[in-house]
């Protein structure tokens, strides 16, 4: 049994069409990045999930319970974290905690220790007695992520959950995201940062117009798109470095862009990302820096996504 | 795994009497409840006038700010109840629990009853201590009265209830309830007496039987005609006026009705009410 199933799933308003006969299943442990342009239908399909909107049509199920007709028992293994929630300003995130902690029937032990823990994760354990009126973005958003965290949940639903952070918080966040990522947890996350995905994700779901576009791992999805990257060197280099450096496997172009700089195409994924730059070191040339110019899911996206809706 | 449903709801009426009782809504309420008894008792004596010497006609001046009290309680904690969560997002943080909308209805219903309760119950307390104080008596029919006060209350908080999850925003939902029953349905009880026919429909007309009660006899509808010059001074007309009061097991049953109808349909829509 799959933990995340959704068949045809489609939502409608009136006549606009926000989710498009969406079907997607993944896979127990797997991190999912869902991408797509604003308005595809990322925030609907997980609404639906997560029992805050009804499905016009179609099916979605959680750890095998359908949760349009079930939603009790298809969220009761399930954390989400939707877009940024507000929190009751005169409970403090203790007490928000143990609030939802006592509405999953855990005992109040289990809320304490959990709360404690989940907290201190998401680094609000200081401010867990004062009130989340004062919060501010950031901080709710952690909270939220420390809810959707607190009973171990086998699911993890997040959408954007890295929105409204600072660029601290959003690498904290990662780093849970990836911890999580180790143990047996199936994570569905929307993102609109291309390279958090890649860097977090195993898989890849694009959608555009409520429609699914692609879905597979990021690698598969790499390999087949050319990864540009910009070399800095120390000292110029030379025509026979140059020419060596073209030579090299896996490049398909090379321009030199400034007296110190290359920039580099290949095909490949990681792997090959490393031969290049083993290659080229091994022809003398002096290397300073050696970044890739775009993350290769970018590629992807800007390839499956027509211009204007990004 | 998830608890039944009836301990979810008695955990959603915790947090919520918690939020109650942090918020400024109810410190207003109880404050007021003590300001205008406090004014009753207190003004009296001061300006050098007696309290009145009929203890049910005392109970009854203490008692009424009772309409309003009600009104106002069911706007502070019924009228955003819903609509509330929506508009300020906090429902992102509590539906997507193992936790069907019903029960999060009903918890928030018995916070709002409670601390509604509460607020009424502090009023009459007030009332009957302060009338046995200085007249050494209790009225007759004063746990009648204060039991009629307790279904206006459900029904119309009920009804604010209904309003919150219909409305878009708080603000409107606040305004509607309060002038629904503070000014639009007396009005409509105001206009029976003109154009003769009797209200006994409006909730706010049935709300009468809790003041009433305290009079013995029951009393009954009269017509009341009046002569007045004609128009252009030339011959006299007359004008007649009816004073109409409700029927104690008539308004019972439309307050009861205007309950169950009003929580019910506000069940089923907040059930489908989408984020």
């Amino acid at each position: 049994m799959e933990p995340i199933v959704i068949e045809h799933l489609s939502k409608k308003y009136g006549q606009f069409v926000a989710v498009n006969d969406l079907s997607l299943t993944v896979e127990r442990g797997v991190c999912v990045g869902y991408l797509g342009p604003n308005g595809a239908g990322k925030t609907t399909t997980i609404k639906v999930m997560t029992n805050l909107l009804r499905a016009s049509s179609g099916k979605a199920y959680l750890n095998g319970v359908d949760v349009i007709h079930h939603p009790k028992a298809a969220l009761d293994g399930v954390g989400a974290v939707v877009e940024t929630p507000e929190f009751y300003p005169q409970l403090t995130p203790a007490e928000c905690l143990s609030y939802v902690g006592t509405i999953r029937g855990m005992s109040g032990e289990a809320i304490a220790e959990r709360s404690h823990a989940v907290l201190e994760q998401v680094k609000l354990l200081e401010v867990a007695d004062k009130r989340t009126g004062q919060f501010s973005k950031g901080m709710k958003q952690r909270l939220a992520i420390a809810q959707a965290l607190l009973h171990e949940p086998s699911i993890l639903i997040l959408d954007e959950p890295t929105a409204g952070l600072d660029p601290r918080g959003m690498v904290e966040v990662r780093e849970i995201i990836k911890g999580l990522i180790k143990t047996d947890i199936t994570i569905l996350m929307s993102s609109h940062l291309l390279y958090e995905v890649q860097e977090v994700c195993d898989k890849v779901a694009i959608i555009d117009r409520g429609s699914l576009l692609t879905y597979d791992s990021v690698a598969n999805l790499s390999s087949g798109h050319d990864i540009t990257v910009t070399i800095n060197t120390l000292e110029p280099i030379t025509p026979p470095e140059f020419r060596a450096i073209k030579a090299l496997h896996d490049i398909t172009s090379v321009k030199r862009s400034e007296t110190l700089a290359l920039k580099v195409s290949f095909s490949g994924g990681p792997e090959a990302q490393f031969r290049v730059l083993r290659g080229i070191l091994n022809t003398g040339v002096k290397v300073v820096s050696y970044t890739p110019q775009r993350a290769a899911i970018e590629d992807v996206y800007l390839h499956l996504v027509p211009e204007g809706e990004a | 795994m998830a608890p039944n449903s009836v301990r979810q709801i008695a955990t959603v009426a915790k947090y919520e009497l918690l939020k109650y009782l942090r918020g400024r809504r109810l410190l207003a309420i109880v404050l007021l409840t003590i300001i205008v008894s406090a004014i009753f008792l207190i003004v009296p004596p001061a300006i050098g006038s007696q309290y009145p010497k009929d203890p049910t006609q005392f109970t009854l001046n203490v008692l009424s700010f009772l309409g309003i009290l009600s009104i106002l309680s069911a706007t502070f904690f019924g009228a955003d109840a819903i609509v509330s969560e929506y508009e300020s997002k906090t429902g992102y943080f509590l539906f997507p629990n193992p936790i069907r909308k019903t029960a999060i209805f009903v918890g928030k219903f018995i916070a709002s009853a409670l601390v509604s309760v509460g607020a009424i119950a502090l009023y009459y307390v007030i009332a009957v201590v302060s009338v046995r104080v200085i007249d050494g008596s209790i009225p007759a029919n004063t746990g009648l009265s204060f039991a009629y006060s307790l279904v206006y209350l459900f029904a119309i908080l009920a009804i604010a209830y209904l309003f919150s999850a219909i409305m878009r925003s708080s603000v409107y939902s606040l305004v509607l309830t309060f002038f629904t029953f503070f000014l639009i349905l007396p009005i409509i009880d105001a206009v029976g007496s003109v154009a003769k026919f009797k209200p006994w429909f409006s909730i706010t007309f049935a709300n009468g039987i809790s003041q009433y009660i305290f009079q013995n006899p029951y009393p009954t509808d009269k017509i009341f005609t009046t002569a007045a010059p004609g128009a252009s001074g030339v011959g006299v007309q007359t004008y007649s006026l009816a004073q109409y009061y409700p029927d104690v097991r008539l308004s019972l049953i439309v307050m009861a009705v205007y309950f169950i109808v009003a929580f019910v349909l506000s069940i089923f829509l907040a059930q489908r009410r989408e984020m």
